[in-house]
């Protein structure tokens, strides 16, 4: 008590001949540049380069050169929205408009339509249009939760690219039912949520 | 046509001359390009460039790659048995010797080259692939390689005259009929392992920066408005001029000697051997392996060094851009200090090798010992100036991206931005050839003498193997090239290690270390040279056991960096695995980490 501010002693760095002439450290550091060029050099020329993420850290450098190397997304991840389809190539979405309705951004806009053969089909309406802002998308999964019929997921494993203009991230019905998830399938996982089939629960029946 | 070669051969030897620099000069810069650009890729994690192919033909690639080796087995087989036979066995005993040489060099390397495609291809095609992707550090075949170098060499120089007669004889004939069947062996090899396929030949990337260099001409030539349009096209001209004629007296090689006729020197009479470093025997003419051979020596190069400040000025004042003129006023000023600490620096070697002549203070080199050993704080002293000459990193003022862009070439595209850069790295190998000239030894190594490898200490011999007078030169010639090639990549792996200096901070370095020292120099150079005349011959002696003990660190110390750089290299690639985090567990499900073939 009293004594006033005692500080933590640190040694300072020693400034003799080896250190102030820099030259040894000069040579370690232009060592640890040979060794990285040629080695990576030689691994890139022999495609020999190291898997960034399977293989050990203690050799070479172990970065990932994006894009050419991709670190490859979680499973769960939350990428870009697809409309899943059904078998015979048509939207499952039923236009409920419960997604659009659940999106805390505001980003989907949906125009239902009906099909005339709705009798034979055991669904009756679809969407004529369905739009996903993807720069208003803050890639909540809301809208996944949302879906009755499994129509709507984030599970394409894929990050929305830049492109050049802003209406080029305004992703059409067309588009969304291209994507797939990263297996290449375009069906859903869980058919049984198809208000069409037998074993539909009663209360998607008569939606 | 031979009166015309006889008339003219002056002249054609000089070009023949200009030709040989230029094109290791012109080709050694997209390779320096090519590695600068590697270590930006590796500084910032991109792949680099890569992305230039040429697509071959595996058939063209296969009769490029085994003609060659199989018609040379064949000639050396010809040659050595029917037109030069080895007979009495002391005439083609020193032949021999290199041949089984070379022929070690040539199995080894190749075994090597077959080890790591089969480890990386994983397509053993019979029991020897198998063996070699097997075996678990390739790196011994280059141990066994150097061990059968050094046995060859002891094997030779140890033949006493009880067994001289056997020893002579079996070099005289096994030599080239080892080199023949390991050609007709390797030759064949490549020839059948080759693949048949279309096969991309990238170069690892070295065709990358030619097309860049093509692209180059294709590019629009911008001239800002208000630039002054004469000065702004003639400033990249001034700055490649000195880049492109200092080479002119750096000497490449010793002197080749040959037989006269008439007193005119005949191309066809190459002398068969070349005692004397520098000098040819009675009745022979010499044409020495150097463009121009001028009195004032690097007196010549300082001069038109020095106009290279003059282009690099103009570029910033005619580009109408206030960046480029900071940039070329930092340019100018840097370059003006540093000539000076450059210019006294060498004062002292000057003294030493008593010539401004760069052939001669090479064989004053080579009779004593390299420059770095005499002049050791001159040799970072020069080295420093020179990168500091060049504006390269950590001398980099008169760029900088945060502060002046690109300096004095901000204004230009095209071309002339491309002879900027040419003239830069071209500056940048002329920088390293000048360093080995005058402080590694040039063309010279220790123990290689103008026509034998002779290893001694003082008086004790302890190999002594005879070389044609062509193979000496030919040898001499690619050390020199080596060396600058090894000291270029040198200046490269600085450029990307150290940090960049401050402006002020060059200026203090330059005017308050560089001078001081460089003058410091002199002195001490100058009473050193006073007291060695004045000393007696003990002295005289013991330095020059000194200069023998030389030899040696130079020897050791290459073979220590060849053996690192070699284990380096031929490290094996495979690595431990692990499968620690999520993404590791799901990659390891798919096989490997998504990638896109090696294009970049």
């Amino acid at each position: 008590m009293g004594n006033g501010i005692i500080g933590k002693p640190i040694p300072r760095p020693s400034h003799d001949a080896k250190m102030q002439s820099y030259l040894p450290s000069i040579v370690a550091g232009i060592g640890v540049t040979v060794k990285h060029f040629f080695k990576n050099t030689k691994e890139i020329a022999f495609g020999q380069r190291n898997d960034p993420v399977l293989d050990a850290f203690e050799d070479g450098v172990t970065t990932i050169s994006y894009p050419e190397q991709k670190r490859p997304y979680p499973e769960r991840f939350r990428g870009v929205h697809r409309l899943t389809l059904r078998e015979d190539g048509s939207p499952r979405c039923v236009a409920c408009l419960c997604c659009s309705t659940a999106c805390p951004a505001q980003c989907i806009h949906i125009v239902a339509g009906e099909y005339a053969d709705a009798d034979k089909k055991g669904w009756e309406k679809y969407p004529v249009s369905f739009v996903i802002d993807e720069l208003r998308c803050i890639f909540c999964g809301y809208c996944v939760e949302a879906c009755p019929c499994d129509a709507i997921r984030m599970d394409t494993g894929q990050h929305a690219v830049p492109y050049d203009s802003r209406d080029q991230f305004i992703y059409e019905r067309g588009t969304l039912m291209s994507f797939s998830d990263p297996t290449g399938r375009q069906l859903t996982e869980n058919p049984k949520d198809d208000p069409g089939l037998g074993h539909t629960p009663d209360r998607l029946k008569h939606h | 046509m031979v009166k015309f070669i006889a008339e003219y051969q002056v002249l054609i030897f000089a070009l023949v001359k200009i030709l040989i620099m230029l094109g290791f000069f012109l080709n050694l810069a997209p390779v320096l390009v090519f590695v600068e650009r590697r270590q930006a890729a590796l500084i910032q994690d991109r792949v680099g460039p890569n992305r230039a192919v040429i697509k071959l033909p595996g058939m063209i690639l296969k009769g490029a790659l085994a003609t060659p080796a199989l018609l040379a087995g064949l000639a050396i087989a010809a040659l050595c048995f029917k037109v030069f036979p080895a007979n009495p066995p002391e005439t083609g005993v020193g032949r021999g010797f290199w041949m089984a040489e070379l022929a070690t060099l040539v199995l080894w390397s190749h075994a090597l080259v077959l080890a790591g495609y089969v480890r990386v291809s994983e397509d053993a095609a019979n029991p020897l692939e198998v063996a070699l992707r097997d075996m678990r550090d390739p790196r011994w075949i280059f141990y066994t390689g150097g061990f059968l170098h050094l046995a060859l060499a002891v094997l030779y120089g140890a033949s006493s005259p009880a067994n001289e007669a056997e020893v002579s004889k079996a070099f005289a004939l096994g030599g080239p009929a080892a080199l023949t069947l390991v050609l007709l062996m390797v030759g064949g090899y490549l020839g059948y392992r080759i693949p048949s396929g279309t096969v991309e030949l990238r170069a690892a990337g070295l065709l990358h920066s030619i097309a860049d260099a093509l692209k180059f001409a294709f590019k629009e030539d911008f001239v800002p408005p208000k630039a002054d349009k004469l000065l702004h096209s003639l400033a990249p001209l001034i700055s490649l001029f000195p880049a492109l004629v200092t080479y002119a007296i750096i000497p490449f090689g010793d002197s080749l000697c040959f037989g006269t006729t008439g007193g005119v020197l005949d191309v066809t009479k190459l002398a068969d051997t070349a005692s004397k470093i520098g000098a040819c025997a009675e009745g022979q003419q010499a044409v020495s392996l150097q463009i121009a051979d001028l009195n004032v020596g690097i007196l010549y190069l300082f001069a038109m060094a020095g106009t290279g400040i003059i282009g690099a000025a103009l570029a910033g004042w005619s580009s109408d851009n206030k960046w480029s003129l900071l940039g070329g006023l930092r340019a100018a000023s840097q370059m003006v200090s540093y000539e000076v600490a450059m210019g006294l620096s060498l004062a002292g070697a000057f003294m030493i090798y008593g010539t401004p002549r760069l052939g001669e203070m090479v064989r004053w080199q080579a009779e004593n010992t390299w420059g770095i050993f005499v002049q050791p704080l001159a040799f970072f002293l020069f080295f420093a100036a020179a990168i500091a000459e060049q504006k390269r990193t950590p001398f980099d003022a008169p760029e900088g991206e945060s502060e002046i862009i690109a300096g004095y070439f901000v204004e230009y595209s095209s071309f002339k931005f491309a002879m900027f850069y040419t003239g830069e790295y071209i500056e940048l190998v002329t920088s390293s050839a000048l360093l080995v000239t005058i402080f590694l030894g040039g063309w010279t190594m220790p123990f290689l003498n103008r026509d034998a490898v002779h290893v001694a200490f003082g008086d004790t011999v302890l190999l002594h193997a005879q070389m044609s007078h062509l193979t000496a030169t030919i040898l001499g010639v690619g050390i020199f090239f080596g060396k600058v090639l090894s000291l270029s990549f040198f200046q490269i792996f600085i450029r990307w290690t150290l940090p960049r200096f401050r402006y002020d901070q060059i200026m203090a370095f330059g005017w308050k270390f560089m001078l001081p020292a460089a003058l410091g120099n002199i002195v001490l150079t100058g009473l050193l040279v006073l007291g060695a005349g004045s000393a007696g011959p003990s002295v005289v002696s013991g330095l020059s056991l000194l200069a023998d003990a030389s030899r040696f660190v130079v020897i050791g110390a290459s073979a220590f960096i060849a053996v690192k750089f070699a284990r380096l290299l031929l490290s094996p690639v495979e690595r431990e695995r692990f499968t620690q985090s999520n993404v590791a567990a799901r990659v390891g499900r798919i096989g490997r980490t998504p990638e896109t073939p090696m294009q970049a």
